[in-house]
């Protein structure tokens, strides 16, 4: 797959002026969905960057109707949205959750699961960019191995792996999960169009790029997207029940660290005493592709 | 009228159906948490997420049943804990649906994030909280769990007997639809939830005319005019939303009294927010009450020609004026003795703090009384202990039964 050229968006679904930082991923990612998703939408935000992003009271960054939740429970207060909706006759208007991975991997999990586990039809969305950036980039089970955050005391950055968020969500069993890089916008708005007309749960994993708290050039953002894909860190891939789809396969073998050294969050990792946390990150990484092939031949 | 075989409840034959007393009505014994789950069905709640807690949980599985037998057309979904019950009535309120659940102790402490977020976006629903306290674990009746939520921005009534929270929880509907402002009605654990008593069922129709379809308010969503909700707001707006909040609470004693007159008027039982009991200018101590205690008190006081009784059934907003038209009869030298099954942690009990913040101003002696925590039983002895001691060199806040 070639990377896509044609980006522009030709109905846009968002007002100007959202107020994220320079090189965010959130916002080139909210206005991919809301052109595919449309106005008959209705949004759920637990607390999270987008939370801020989308405009403080009385600015509305989206053409669509957006509830913000607590940050525990945006999958049961969709749930509630839906239920409504589906008792007034607006089967076909789509519920969107709006999540970073805070809100996902960690206080949100249990009332994901809830959800999941109900096949609600709603369509999840995760902006995974690897710790809570809304806050002041603190660890979440989602940063990876070897990350820098403001709250790992002692060593200074991540000693632990990160949670299989997809593996996780595989396990309930859904019509349709998958990841999707910003870097690769054919395959992530193919995803989002195939996800809108899926009934039951769907949840997408989006990379996102954080440049305050992954400490990289705003300007390297797709670019760096598109190497972590390139180098496995984030492959792309569809589940859709018990089925895996690989849906791109890099034809060169990078190494992890051609993406981890542009980020400074991966800095320390450079220094010789830290070295082999790059080897570990790289065996982990090869391993799970590995897992990937095996589970998409099965 | 046929006989349902039902456990859960007794239907009377014939000639109760259309007592004189109260037209339109049938006689039955039920359980409390059935008498709660029968108000939803009356007034049609169409959204009602559930997730079971002891002792509420037969009001879910009652409201289950009613779903499955096709007596209410709702949407009842089984959620993943009451913090999200919680979440996902709030979405459905936002949604336009009239949401009703029930919780109880933990789960209501569980869900206090989500109480001040509905309250504070204003969202009409009405929930059933049937008290117990918290770890120790503990089952039985207890009012900690609902009293240490009354600065959530929710309205709260309490029931003395199930036909009270009966009636509530269909007044409860036609209040917050009113004011935007969510309804807690509490009923005790097992002294009313479990226990059976007389019932008038009004019919679905009596229901209709008093209570109509829910209305979309300013918190719906219109897909024609998309909004956002509950982003941030920064602090000249923060401050503004409630100013506004609190001028529809002001508002609340005085639409609850009134509703519960109007209640009267279609069902021939009247409510009044507090309820007055032999307090003239000749009673020499009043008993302060909530719940199911209130009916110990009334027996007790027949002896006492010279106790009289307050039962508080609005608690939150504190109904100050109709506590102060109430005492208004007393004598200078009147005791107040609050009766509390409760215990927050300080030196006086819930209902002792509200009174005296009501009653500030006024020189009444007044003396706390803490009884029957954790499902205590307060049998009439512990009631005449009570009145013995407020007479005898009482505390500021005294402790029953516990030597």
């Amino acid at each position: 797959m070639k990377p896509a050229l044609e980006f522009l968006i030709k109905d846009e679904k968002v007002y100007s002026g959202a107020l994220s930082c320079r090189g965010c991923g959130w916002s080139l990612l909210v206005r991919h969905l809301a052109s595919i998703l449309g106005e008959d939408t209705v949004y759920v935000a637990p607390a999270s960057c987008f939370s801020i992003i989308s405009g403080p009271y009385p600015l509305q960054e989206l053409k669509a109707n957006l509830v913000h939740t607590v940050f525990a429970a945006a999958p049961a207060t969709a749930t509630g949205v839906r239920a409504a909706l589906d008792r007034q006759g607006k089967k076909d208007t789509t519920v969107v959750i709006l999540a970073g991975d805070g809100g996902t991997f960690d206080i949100g999990l249990q009332a994901l699961s809830g959800a999941a586990a109900r096949n609600e039809n709603i369509l999840y969305i995760v902006n995974n960019n690897g710790a809570y950036m809304n806050t002041g980039i603190q660890s979440s089970t989602a940063t990876p191995y070897g990350a820098v955050t403001t709250t790992n005391p002692g060593a200074g950055f991540k000693r632990v792996w990160p949670k299989d968020l997809m593996g996780i969500i595989a396990a309930h069993n859904l019509p349709y999960a998958a990841t999707a890089s910003l870097a690769f916008l054919d395959d992530l708005r193919k995803k989002v169009e195939k996800a809108k007309h899926t009934q039951g749960f769907r949840l997408l994993m989006i990379d996102g790029p954080c440049p305050p708290g992954h400490k990289t050039d705003p300007a390297m953002s797709i670019h760096i997207g598109r190497l972590a894909v390139e180098t496995r860190l984030f492959p792309l891939f569809e589940i859709e029940r018990q089925h895996y789809t690989i849906n791109y396969r890099p034809v060169k073998n990078i190494p992890v660290e051609e993406c981890m050294k542009h980020q400074g969050r991966f800095k320390q990792l450079f220094q010789p005493e830290n070295r082999h946390m790059i080897e570990e990150v790289q065996a982990h990484t090869d391993q799970y592709w590995l897992r990937l092939e095996m589970l998409e031949g099965m | 009228m046929k006989k349902e075989n039902s456990q859960n409840s007794i239907t009377l034959e014939e000639p109760f159906l259309d007592s004189p007393r109260y037209p339109r009505h049938v006689q039955m014994v039920m359980k409390g948490n059935y008498a709660a789950a029968e108000a939803a069905r009356l007034c049609r709640a169409g959204f009602i997420p559930a997730y079971p807690i002891t002792p509420q949980t037969t009001i879910v599985e009652r409201l289950s049943e009613l779903v499955s037998e096709g007596k209410l057309d709702a949407t009842y979904i089984n959620m993943d804990s009451e913090h999200s019950v919680f979440a996902a009535a709030m979405g459905a309120a936002i949604g336009g649906e009239r949401v009703f659940t029930a919780t109880a102790g933990q789960g209501l402490f569980y869900a206090h994030e989500v109480l001040q977020a509905i309250a504070h976006f204003r969202l009409p629903m009405v929930v059933c909280n049937v008290g117990r306290p918290s770890i120790p674990w503990n089952i039985w009746s207890d009012q900690s769990d609902s009293l240490s939520q009354r600065d959530t921005g929710w309205i709260q009534f309490y029931g003395e007997s199930s036909q009270e929270v009966l009636d509530t929880i269909i007044q409860a509907y036609m209040l917050t639809e009113r004011v935007q402002i969510p309804v807690l009605v509490v009923l005790d654990a097992f002294y009313q939830s479990h226990t059976s008593e007389n019932i008038w069922m009004p019919d679905q129709n009596l229901a209709d005319r008093f209570l109509p379809p829910i209305q979309a308010g300013p918190m719906s969503i219109d897909m024609k005019q998309p909004k956002s909700f509950g982003g941030l707001l920064p602090p000249e707006y923060y401050n503004k939303m409630n100013y506004s909040f609190w001028k529809a609470m002001n508002q609340v004693e005085a639409i609850a009294e009134e509703i519960g007159i109007d209640f009267g008027a279609h069902f021939g039982r009247p409510y009044t927010n507090v309820e007055a009991v032999n307090i003239g200018p000749k009673t020499r101590l009043v008993l302060v009450t909530l719940s199911s205690i209130t009916s110990t008190v009334r027996g007790v006081i027949r002896s006492y020609p010279e106790i009289g009784l307050l039962k508080l059934r609005l608690f939150k907003p504190f109904p100050r004026e109709a506590v102060r038209r109430a005492l208004a009869p007393l004598s200078q030298d009147a005791i107040i003795a609050t009766v509390e099954r409760n215990f927050l942690g300080d030196r006086e009990g819930a209902i002792m703090q509200e009174m005296k913040r009501a009653l500030y101003g006024l020189d009444y002696k007044m003396y706390d009384f803490f009884a029957g925590a954790g499902g205590k039983d307060v049998p009439p002895e512990t009631i005449e202990k009570i009145i013995h001691r407020a007479f005898q060199h009482p505390e500021e806040a005294n402790w029953v039964d516990v030597d």
